[in-house]
């Protein structure tokens, strides 16, 4: 029980002495989740608020579909990345592998269906009035597209920071394709699970508290701009 | 806007929804729609509006198929209005600005037509937060703003307090002798059809009855 | 607030940017002129738990300007990056394999780098008596837990330490089964932990347990049997795998571990945080 309370205290030291080891982690972990975020909300939230408000054969199916492949298990993705990036995988050449860079990449095409699912859904629900509305203004296509985004602004917020959960969150992946190499490719969940591996509680306690903590900033960020607008 | 109907069918299912063989409805004119619910009345105007592309037949609007330049001349006044989350002014500003007319034109005429249907005073207000009458007020402001050569209204006035009633018809009145446009009116009430058409049709069953 | 998050969304663009530019240097300045080679080490995750190449590696960048990649492993999947040629070099202590991956024609040469050596721990009461009656003899303790069927905590996932305990397992012509027989499949220090809990006995390296000495409560109860020394080599990849392997810098590596100054580098680490070290060198 003490050990528990000990990682509580070291936690809190290990943060306000500005460790260099933890604070690069975390600035990885949120540079990593945060960059495969804006990619994927940037190609999913148009996409998804187009899909979801037009009738097109094959769209119950495509629902389903899309709905499965929200939930793909984060290895699963890391899996297919590293076979894609390893050396003698068709993209060997690009020495990817073991790089933040690959870990962008797993992250991206993890959460891609995950954002694009949620705005589907969303534009599917709530899409068609407004989508009406932009016809009879009198507008481009593009036009209703950005009145569509735009009016479902705070529900598309809550799905980018849905996903970017769900990316901060994820190990599989990042494991995996990342290797979680010191100073290189080590992120927050990586690190829990190996100082958890090493014994070394306090320091697993203190980046789980500090995973919580930007999860908690993220939504409360979120949630003041959503009752703010 | 002159507006020809040839052989429009749409069913659902087994049930034949519209059929109409052919009617032409002239330019300039208020024409009034009414009938019992489900008479296809509606149906009818979100094709005119060009929401529904699903039926047989041809709608042409002074003699060609609907197109990105007709649809930018008309709209449609919806029963319920969907507002967007923005204040008044930016809700009747919206068709004028994807239309890229310049800000201070835009500013002219918003203000103008905000004078016209008496909300002068809801300008800055975010349009979600009105009620009934204003909201339907702001509706048809957005709707007249950029001057449609077509407006297109679907029950307009259900649901209103007397007075915002009477402005919003003496309002469509006013435009319809100002610019010569066609107006199309669905109402329920017969009443309302003898004050504003100058034309009245009966639809019952999807047929269009003199 | 908008603002706020625009600004945001800007910073994480910005640095989004960075991150691809500045590619794997993540840690110091970067030095303009000398460019930055790498290469991938695959070892296993009780050296990396050794704190042992945290130690040499940043000694060995300075000196050389090459930045190793640590990829912690199992033994068998270390060996595995090596026949795939995934990884650059290795650094495991599994001998007899090693050479059978030799062999094979994977590897370029394999040299002895150091040796650490392994100890069985177990609760402070030592219900089999392995301190009393079999102090330095793997095979008698391994018999006497067998008998006594105290529980035993093995690292089950085929790593050079579960091969070892198999291999004194057989040698004491046990099989070992039975309730008190556990296979974690774990790593060293959960294994230990796991022992911990179970008030049980393992085999481990000294120096994860010399690590773990604060957070578990077990004590050695058995050590210095010649069979328990635990040799390590290091195995630069066959670079005909693939274009990709980086076979020279690799060697630079290893003649700078096999190197006199390093070697003795080596057999200083952990005496000051535990009065003796945790390896000692022997390449020859």
């Amino acid at each position: 029980m003490d050990y528990i309370i000990d990682g509580f205290f070291k936690a809190i030291q290990l943060l306000t002495s500005f460790d260099q080891e933890v604070y690069g982690i975390i600035i990885l972990s949120l540079l990593v989740s945060s960059t495969a975020t804006l990619i994927s909300s940037t190609f999913s939230i148009p996409l998804g608020i187009y899909l979801g408000a037009k009738e097109f054969k094959g769209k119950r199916i495509f629902s389903r579909l899309l709905f499965t492949s929200m939930s793909v298990p984060s290895v699963i993705v890391g899996l297919v990345v590293a076979i894609l990036l390893a050396r003698r995988g068709p993209f060997g050449s690009l020495q990817l592998l073991f790089t933040p860079q690959a870990m962008i990449i797993a992250q991206t095409l993890l959460v891609i269906p995950l954002c694009l699912g949620l705005t589907f859904n969303l534009s599917r629900t709530r899409g068609k009035e407004i989508k009406e509305m932009g016809i009879t203004m009198g507008g481009s296509k593009i036009n209703t597209l950005f009145l569509m985004i735009r009016e479902l602004k705070m529900d598309i917020l809550i799905n980018i920071v849905t996903t970017f959960s769900r990316a901060i969150s994820e190990v599989g992946a990042v494991m995996i394709v990342g290797g979680n190499i010191k100073n290189d490719t080590r992120v927050i969940t990586t690190s829990i699970a190996m100082f958890n591996s090493m014994g070394d509680y306090p320091t697993a306690i203190a980046l789980g508290l500090v995973l919580l903590l930007l999860s908690f900033i993220v939504n409360s960020l979120i949630y003041n701009y959503n009752q703010g607008g | 806007m002159e507006i020809q109907l040839n052989a429009i069918k749409k069913a659902y299912g087994e049930r034949l929804v519209l059929d109409i063989d052919h009617y032409g409805i002239e330019k300039g004119q208020i024409m009034g729609i009414v009938g019992p619910n489900g008479a296809g009345k509606t149906t009818l105007l979100r094709i005119l509006a060009g929401l529904d592309h699903d039926y047989e037949g041809h709608v042409t609007y002074d003699g060609q198929e609907l197109n990105r330049a007709i649809q930018k001349k008309m709209t449609l006044v919806f029963q319920k209005p969907y507002l967007f989350h923005r204040s008044v002014y930016e809700n009747i500003a919206y068709p004028l600005k994807i239309r890229k007319t310049p800000k201070e034109k835009i500013k002219v005429k918003v203000e103008e037509i905000l004078n016209n249907l008496e909300i002068t005073s809801l300008k800055q207000q975010n349009a979600r937060s009105l009620s009934g009458g204003e909201s339907q007020k702001v509706s048809l402001a957005r709707a007249l703003v950029f001057e449609p050569r077509l407006l297109l209204l679907d029950e307009p006035t259900s649901n209103i307090d007397p007075l915002s009633l009477e402005i919003l018809e003496r309002e469509i009145i006013r435009y319809n002798r100002k610019s010569c446009a066609s107006v199309i009116i669905v109402t329920h009430s017969m009443e309302q059809a003898e004050r504003l058409c100058d034309k009245i049709i009966y639809m019952n069953n999807g047929k269009v009855i003199k | 607030m908008r603002k706020i998050l625009s600004i945001l969304l800007i910073l994480a663009l910005v640095f989004s940017f960075a991150l691809v530019g500045c590619s794997n240097d993540t840690d110091q300045q970067p030095d303009p002129q000398a460019e930055e080679r790498d290469i991938i080490l695959a070892t296993t995750t009780s050296t990396r738990d050794s704190g042992l190449l945290d130690y040499l590696l940043p000694i060995f960048k300075e000196e050389s300007n090459i930045n190793v990649k640590v990829v912690a492993v199992g033994t068998g999947q270390a060996l595995q990056m090596g026949r795939d040629g995934e990884a650059d070099i290795l650094l495991v202590h599994a001998k007899a394999t090693e050479e059978i991956f030799m062999q094979e024609g994977h590897g370029v040469v394999r040299h002895d780098v150091m040796y650490n050596d392994f100890v069985v721990v177990g609760p402070e009461d030592d219900p089999a008596k392995l301190k009393e009656k079999a102090p330095q003899d793997i095979i008698a303790g391994f018999k006497l837990i067998a008998e006594n069927e105290a529980p035993f905590v093995s690292r089950g996932d085929e790593s050079g330490t579960h091969i070892m305990e198999k291999n004194l397992w057989a040698e004491a012509e046990i099989e070992p089964e039975g309730e008190w027989y556990i296979s974690a499949g774990k790593g060293m220090a959960d294994v230990l932990k796991m022992a911990d809990e179970k008030l049980g006995y393992t085999l481990t390296d000294r120096a994860t347990y010399l690590n773990l000495m604060d957070v578990v409560e077990l004590d050695i109860l058995l050590e210095k049997d010649e069979k328990l020394f635990n040799q390590y080599g290091i195995i630069p990849v066959n670079p005909e795998k693939n274009e990709n392997i980086k076979a020279e810098d690799a060697i630079i590596f290893m003649e700078w571990m096999l190197s006199d100054e390093t070697q003795s580098l080596i057999g200083e680490f952990g005496v000051d945080k535990f009065g003796m070290p945790l390896f000692t060198p022997n390449a020859n």
